[in-house]
């Protein structure tokens, strides 16, 4: 079958992106009605988990993995601690709400300069340190989170080894979506009815629960669609930052380091730049991470998630933006559903307790980078390519050199870096 | 003075093409080195000449066709290359830095046959050069340039080779201990019979001691014929002698 | 006086064991550029090799040498599969299969031999050897100083004695060229992969069996961090640097946690990384390296 071939920019590729857009959106709010309550799926005896928290996980790891993106995907730079940062944006959170009763949101505005500050201190040895010496050392930063916050002089702030719990600040939807701070038990509010009016369908409404959604369900919907529009906005920020000129520069140190320093980028000023981002989202994730769990707990900034968030990265795509929230549902669900599995055929059931979703990710690493270095965003665009392709307008005489610019942008933006093996 | 040159090719090159990654850099050239010659290879910087170097001993992606006594060697890699008898001094030394002199030597009789004698061998080249006896304990990082070319010559004959490759051995080097290379090219061409193949920036020196020559450009070879006839060539003159 | 013995003496045998894995890093690195973060994962699979064949009732010593050549062919069989495909000067899928080995193997021994510490054989005499300045010096101490003192001699001989030692060391130093004298650079790499992990293995026993310490998955985790920073410090590509970084390591570590009473034991793993920092930042090719760090 011959690929349908659109033009970028006319009618047809306006109306296609409407649709595709349109389609997500309903999905996503059909989806999150339905999986609000603790839904699960059965196969084979097994339960597996959908729910919406183990989402808004993977909506936090998302971001923190948009910020390796824009360090390792974009700029080259093997920056590999991320947890470092996904810890510190989270410790700062639950610090700020628990004891100084902070909107959640509003702890972004210290999280954020706080991680891209540290962030580009750190990334200082970066501009003499190259390549797997950088990786060295940020994965040993990584490595010391955890003893870090469990410091006794710290403790005040982090709760030592116990956590940072803010259980105690729930995160209240607006009155007019639901039902409000002080509404009366048992108030109707939008999203209840929104929800019985999904249950009213023939057929299909049994999926989306029954009666009035509980206080707990509103909260949680609540939390997903702030951590979604954060998704959000952090993907556009990335996006933008990426095609702008800044982001640029971070392309060319990536493909070529000197090539970019002799074309009159200024090298140090480009990485500490892509260093502060890059630390600043992770920050921004540990913000998402603990207004989903509730509590900020040493063990979970572990260098094991560094490493996961790296499995993430690569699993999704790197040098995309899309990667990034593929990998991290990648990252969420494997292990999450590896341990739901209480019997399979064949494989006896001592291995499927414990580590399982590890020795998966672990395999799954180094299997992709064999057979698919771009990841999955690059297989599902090949995919893609064989039905729809999205080819650039024919310019018209004005627009001649900036539709040649964004062209070479565009194809710059999102291919994925990494190589094909040679060899064998 | 009589030179032997029974008319048996060593090396044969038919439609020799190279290329790095897609970029083709030598395009199907054809050239032949008898048993016991010192054949030259000439060109301006950029022409190819590493790179067909590097293609006869399979250090890059090869075409065409190039017969080692008779045998195909496209396709081979670069051990199984030397192993079948060439010597290749890569342009720029390419002496082990980090290895002292002795060390480099012992490395050098890597695929030496059975044969050989290391210790007599490693003699040998300290009798001819003794200042890599007197600092054979030293590692060759620490040498001159001209000392790690002397290193590196000898540590490419530890192997006793039938085919020496030699990759513009004046580069950087003062005239003197140049023309003190060359004489030793002439000498293991005479008492030894050994068979060189020489890429050379140098003209003069290097058809001084050559039998036959080839002229490439970009890739291709423009001029080719005896010695004597290139140093009479008026574009030659013009191009590489200098006058 | 004497508390300063005893921390040197503890400092000097943890910075021992540190300094063999730190070997097993430098064995790489010098010949391919490439920190193999799996290392320290491989170790420990190997100790726990060890420690299975040895509840079968293989003798402890041996079980030991069984399991340093049975990591050294998985080492060998996952250069031949895993790394030599790949494109060396390409640092980043070489840097995300050995973190995927990381994950792989820390998950594999957690399926094993589950998250649990495990007694270790004494692989030494127990008990004090002799006391110096009231400090008393345990035997194993003294046989751990001394093991990696004996296993570095011997991998400098096999590196300069004999004719496989010559040509990894020639790879190290010029690849191109000792393709060019008819080394076969595939192999002659697994066998540094396969020495490397022979001796890490050797580092993780002897670390684990330390009669204060057991064997868990995730015994390696930090030691690797200070593993790295030793051979950060001797200048990543020199095998008695390595010693020496480790050493050195060791000695920062347990003097710190004694005489600066401000720092708290559980930073002694950030002293690692800042070391690691510090040396990488002002004194990139260490203090034994010989090549510049911009090998990059
Ligand atoms: N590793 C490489 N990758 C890509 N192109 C290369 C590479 N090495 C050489 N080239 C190109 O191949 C062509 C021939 O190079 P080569 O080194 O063979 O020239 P040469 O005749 O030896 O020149 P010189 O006298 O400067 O040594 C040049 O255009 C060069 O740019
Ligand atoms: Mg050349």
């Amino acid at each position: 079958m011959a690929a349908r071939i659109i033009t970028a920019g006319s009618t047809e590729h306006r109306n296609y992106k409407l649709i595709v857009g349109g389609l997500g959106v309903l999905a996503f709010i059909l989806f999150a009605f339905a999986y609000i309550d603790t839904a699960s799926l059965e196969i084979a005896g097994n339960k597996y988990n959908l729910s919406i928290i183990r989402v808004n996980k993977a909506i936090a790891f998302a971001i923190a993995i948009l910020g390796l993106q824009v360090i390792v995907g974009y700029t080259g730079q093997l920056a590999l601690g991320q947890s470092f940062f996904f810890g510190m944006g989270a410790y700062i959170t639950a610090w700020l709400v628990a004891d100084h009763s902070w909107p959640y949101l509003l702890t972004l505005i210290v999280v954020v300069p706080a991680c891209f500050i540290v962030g580009m201190i750190l990334g200082i040895p970066a501009l003499r340190v190259k390549g797997l010496y950088l990786a060295l050392i940020t994965l040993g930063l990584a490595a010391v989170f955890p003893s870090l916050v469990k410091l006794d002089a710290l403790s005040d702030y982090t709760n030592g080894a116990g956590g940072k719990s803010v259980s105690e600040s729930k995160l209240i939807p607006p009155g007019w979506l639901g039902g409000g701070v002080d509404a009366p038990r048992g108030t109707i509010s939008n999203l209840d009815r929104f929800a019985e009016f999904l249950q009213t369908f023939p057929v299909v409404g049994g999926f989306f629960g029954d009666g009035p959604l509980s206080s707990r369900e509103e909260e949680r919907m609540w939390k997903l669609i702030l951590l979604t529009l954060m998704l959000v906005a952090c993907c556009w920020l990335v996006s933008n930052l990426i095609q702008s000129r800044p982001g640029r520069a971070m392309r060319a140190v990536r493909d070529n380091e000197t090539g970019a320093a002799v074309s009159g980028i200024n090298l140090a000023s480009t990485k500490t730049l892509a260093f502060g981002v890059a630390s600043a989202l992770g920050g921004v994730g540990g913000t998402a991470y603990v207004m989903e769990v509730g509590i900020a707990s040493p063990d979970d900034f572990a260098q094991v998630i560094a490493i996961l968030f790296i499995v993430g990265l690569v699993v999704g795509g790197v040098g995309t933006i899309s990667g990034a929230i593929v990998g991290a549902f990648v990252i969420v669900f494997v292990p999450d559903w590896s341990s739901s599995t209480q019997e399979l055929p064949i494989v006896p059931e001592r291995w499927l307790q414990g580590p399982t979703g590890s020795l998966i990710l672990g395999a799954g690493l180094i299997l992709l980078t064999f057979v698919l270095p771009g990841g999955i965003v690059a297989a599902y665009r090949r995919l893609k390519a064989r039905f729809i392709q999205i080819v650039p307008g024919v310019p018209t005489m004005p627009s001649m050199a900036a539709a040649a610019e964004a062209a070479i942008d565009t194809t710059g933006v999102d291919t994925p870096t990494a190589q094909e093996p040679t060899g064998v | 003075m009589t030179t032997v040159r029974p008319a048996e090719p060593v090396l044969e090159a038919k439609g020799l093409k190279a290329s790095y990654g897609p970029i083709q850099v030598i395009h199907g050239i054809d050239f032949v080195v008898n048993q016991g010659e010192v054949v030259v290879i000439l060109g301006a910087n950029g022409a190819g000449k590493t790179t067909t170097l590097r293609a006869i001993s399979g250090m890059i992606d090869t075409g065409g066709s190039v017969k080692l006594n008779g045998e195909e060697i496209v396709g081979k890699n670069s051990a199984d290359v030397v192993r079948r008898g060439v010597a290749h001094v890569p342009q720029g030394r390419g002496t082990f830095p980090e290895l002292t002199v002795e060390e480099n030597l012992r490395v050098g009789a890597y695929v030496a046959p059975k044969s050989a004698n290391l210790e007599e061998d490693m003699q040998y080249w300290y009798d001819q050069y003794p200042v890599l006896y007197e600092r054979r304990e030293q590692t060759a990082g620490s040498l001159s340039g001209g000392e790690q070319q002397m290193l590196a010559v000898s540590r490419a004959l530890m192997s006793h080779p039938k085919l020496l490759l030699l990759d513009e051995p004046s580069l950087g080097l003062a005239p003197l201990i140049v023309e003190g290379l060359f004489e030793q090219f002439a000498k293991l061409n005479k008492e030894r019979g050994m068979t060189l193949l020489v890429v050379e920036q140098n003209a003069h020196l290097a058809l001084g001691i050559a039998n036959r020559g080839y002229v490439l450009e970009s890739g291709e070879i423009a001029i080719s014929g005896e010695a004597s006839e290139l140093m009479n060539n008026d574009a030659i003159r013009k191009a590489y002698l200098g006058v | 006086m004497q508390l300063f013995l005893q921390r040197v003496i503890d400092g000097l045998t943890n910075g021992s064991a540190y300094a063999l894995v730190a070997v097993a890093l430098v064995l790489i690195f010098k010949a391919t550029t490439l920190i193999n973060f799996a290392q320290g994962e491989q170790a420990m699979l190997g100790a726990f090799f060890a420690l299975q064949l040895w509840m079968w009732g293989v003798p402890m010593w041996g079980a030991v040498i069984i399991s340093m050549i049975l990591s050294a062919l998985l080492a060998a069989l996952i250069e031949r599969t895993l790394i030599r495909p790949f494109d060396p000067s390409d640092h980043l899928p070489l840097v995300i299969v050995t973190l995927g080995l990381f994950l792989g193997i820390n998950a594999l021994a957690g399926l094993i031999w589950r998250f649990d510490p495990w007694r270790f054989p004494e692989l030494f005499p127990s008990g004090v050897a002799f006391s110096i300045g009231g400090a008393n010096v345990t035997w194993y101490a003294v046989c751990t100083v001394l093991s990696a003192i004996v296993i570095l001699g011997s991998l400098q001989l096999l590196l300069s004695r004999t004719k496989i030692g010559l040509a990894f060391r020639a790879v190290s130093s010029n690849l191109e060229s000792s393709q060019l004298v008819g080394i076969r650079v595939g192999p002659t790499l697994q066998f540094g992969w396969a020495l490397a992990a022979a001796v890490g293995t050797l580092g993780a026993s002897i670390y684990v069996a330390n009669p204060v310490l057991s064997i868990e998955p995730t015994v390696m985790l930090t030691v690797l961090v200070f593993a790295a920073s030793a051979a950060a410090l001797g200048g990543l590509d020199s095998l008695w640097g390595a010693l020496a970084g480790g050493l050195g390591i060791g000695f920062i570590q347990s003097l710190l946690v004694q005489y600066a009473p401000f720092i708290p034991t559980e930073l002694s793993l950030l002293t690692a990384v800042v070391v690691l920092l510090v040396v990488l930042f002002f004194r990139p090719a260490g203090f034994f390296g010989t090549a510049a760090v911009e090998r990059v």
